[in-house]
């Protein structure tokens, strides 16, 4: 396809899209972190889905170049951005955050309000005790439109336990407690 | 013995040597009952409606294929309401009728015309009753696992069934408004849901209610369209926690989804659910006041359901809802190798 035809699909995108995005969230952002925790590795499954009216500025961030597609160069940048705004810490130590998957919708879905971008992050390895710890959350990303949703997925393993979860209002700031009842399968990872 | 004694004898065992062969028969079981209106429908098909309805059960995009999106944001597959001969769509609302309990098809129903008046009071044409699909995952049958798809903005039923056993999870209700005029009645799709939570939220003491009332904002659902396969820890008060009447309340309530499809296949998921009702969880968000918009959510070993208002209007005017079985999403239970 070429670069008219990619803005026509882009604008016919936009001139179609008030009604299918009047159903729908608007002028926000919405931000929703699922967080895995394994011994081998925690995981964070990141869908992020902005409103039309601020799927522009979305959009800018993600597509440099205004050709109307997400090259894959581009959303790895964007990824980054998000990367950025993000901090994990376990037992108040900083953890670093690598990309392992990356979904991006067409700009046009984007562009109507309805595309969800899925990132999939996880987190360098740590040596853990047996005992509690604490995973804590942040998310500065869009702070001024973000809708977040912030949950500890149920484990898969039984060497762990969610004891508790905690978030401030508006769930950008969050923390969950775990069990790690079994030392050796964290140290087998 | 007296004349009329006799006669009222000889008539019941004539009675009962008619009935006999009748009563000897076994009811078609759901699974029979949803094939043969499946089959009736797919009769009325030319070859092209039928290879445009069909897909293979190992399909994977098709049998993931739904939304809460409205048509154009969102491309669905299989046949098109709008796109039908009106004995075809009799067919598919015969088929709807005998897959779904009769409350499941006047909430399926409810929702389509609120799709309907969304439509008409928007003029759009992606919106209303033509905009929805009906397909099949595998061929209808009696003993192989098959899936019937129907769904479009605001709704997604998937209704696997396998020999006796069905389920309707995934499945998403939603409503766009979430009330409406129609024929000089109030009609409220998910009018059950928020009255049942509120009863429920209303019956928890102080201490019970501390448990339940999550302390931060939940805009929308955790595990919608999208979140196949993923699970969350639960959150709020433990079924063990509450009495036996508001476990009765959290059974109907969690009924408001899983009583949608055929009343046999209901029936087998609430005993299921009774029996673990000590595990599972209800949890709130938001006002409490009655007719206040709130989010709620029940999670047990075999349920994951979310009700979230969308946007900030009071009442809620547009509602998004998500059934789920961690367990046996698509009944891959009775068919995943």
């Amino acid at each position: 396809m070429g670069t008219l035809a990619r803005r026509a699909v882009w604008l016919l995108a936009l001139a179609v899209a008030p009604s299918a995005a009047r159903a729908h969230r608007l002028d926000e952002y919405l931000q929703a972190t699922v967080v895995s925790i394994e011994p081998e590795a925690i995981r964070l499954s990141i869908n992020l889905t902005p409103g039309i009216e601020v799927a522009d500025e979305v959009l800018a961030r993600i597509d440099w170049n205004r050709d109307g597609l997400i090259a894959e160069s581009e959303g790895a940048t964007y990824s980054e951005l998000l990367r950025r705004d993000l901090t994990l810490r376990l037992d108040r130590g900083g953890m670093e955050l690598e990309l392992v998957a990356a979904t991006f919708p067409t700009t046009a879905e984007l562009a109507a309000g309805t595309g969800i971008i899925q990132l999939v992050f996880e987190a360098g390895a740590l040596p853990l005790a047996a005992g509690p710890h604490v995973l804590a959350f942040e998310n500065r990303h869009f702070p001024g439109v973000g809708v977040y949703l912030f949950n500890a997925a149920l484990p898969r393993s039984p060497s762990i336990e969610i004891a508790r979860q905690k978030r401030n209002d508006d769930q950008s700031v969050g923390e969950i407690e775990f069990m790690l009842t079994d030392a050796s399968a964290a140290a087998g990872r | 013995m007296q004349t009329r004694a006799r006669f009222a004898l000889a008539v019941l065992g004539l009675g009962l040597a008619l009935a006999g062969p009748i009563l000897s028969q076994t009811p078609a079981s759901p699974t029979a009952q949803i094939a043969t209106a499946a089959e009736a429908l797919l009769a009325t098909l030319s070859d092209a409606q039928r290879s445009q309805a069909l897909f293979r059960f190992d399909d994977e995009a098709q049998r993931k294929r739904w939304s809460n999106l409205p048509t154009g944001p969102f491309t669905r597959a299989g046949l098109r309401m709008g796109d039908l001969t009106e004995p075809q769509r009799a067919a598919v609302l015969a088929l709807l009728s005998a897959a779904l309990s009769p409350e499941g098809y006047t909430k399926v129903m409810a929702i389509v015309g609120a799709d309907e008046a969304l439509r008409q009071s928007t003029g759009r044409a992606m919106f209303g009753r033509d905009e929805y699909y009906v397909s099949f995952v595998g061929e209808p049958s009696t003993t192989a696992p098959w899936l019937l798809q129907f769904g479009g903005h605001h709704l997604a039923l998937n209704i696997t069934l396998a020999g006796d056993q069905g389920t309707l999870a995934p499945s998403h209700t939603a409503a766009q408004p979430a009330t409406y005029e129609l024929e000089g009645r109030t009609v409220q799709p998910l009018g059950r849901e928020v009255e049942l939570s509120a009863a429920l939220l209303r019956s928890l003491d102080a201490k019970q209610r501390e448990q339940a009332i999550l302390g931060f904002q939940v805009r929308d659902l955790v595990l919608g369209p999208g979140r196949d396969g993923q699970a969350i820890q639960p959150e709020g008060i433990k079924g063990s926690e509450l009495t036996a009447r508001q476990r009765e309340l959290l059974l109907e309530l969690a009924g408001e989804w899983t009583g949608i499809s055929h009343a046999a296949l209901a029936r087998a998921k609430r005993a299921e659910l009774a029996a673990n009702v000590e595990d599972t969880w209800f949890a709130w968000s938001g006002p409490t006041e009655t007719g206040k918009s709130a989010y709620f959510r029940i999670q047990g070993p075999t349920v994951h359901i979310e009700y979230a208002p969308q946007g900030r209007d009071e009442p809620a005017t547009h509602v998004h809802t998500i059934y789920r079985d961690p367990t046996n999403e698509y009944g891959a239970r009775w068919w995943a190798r």
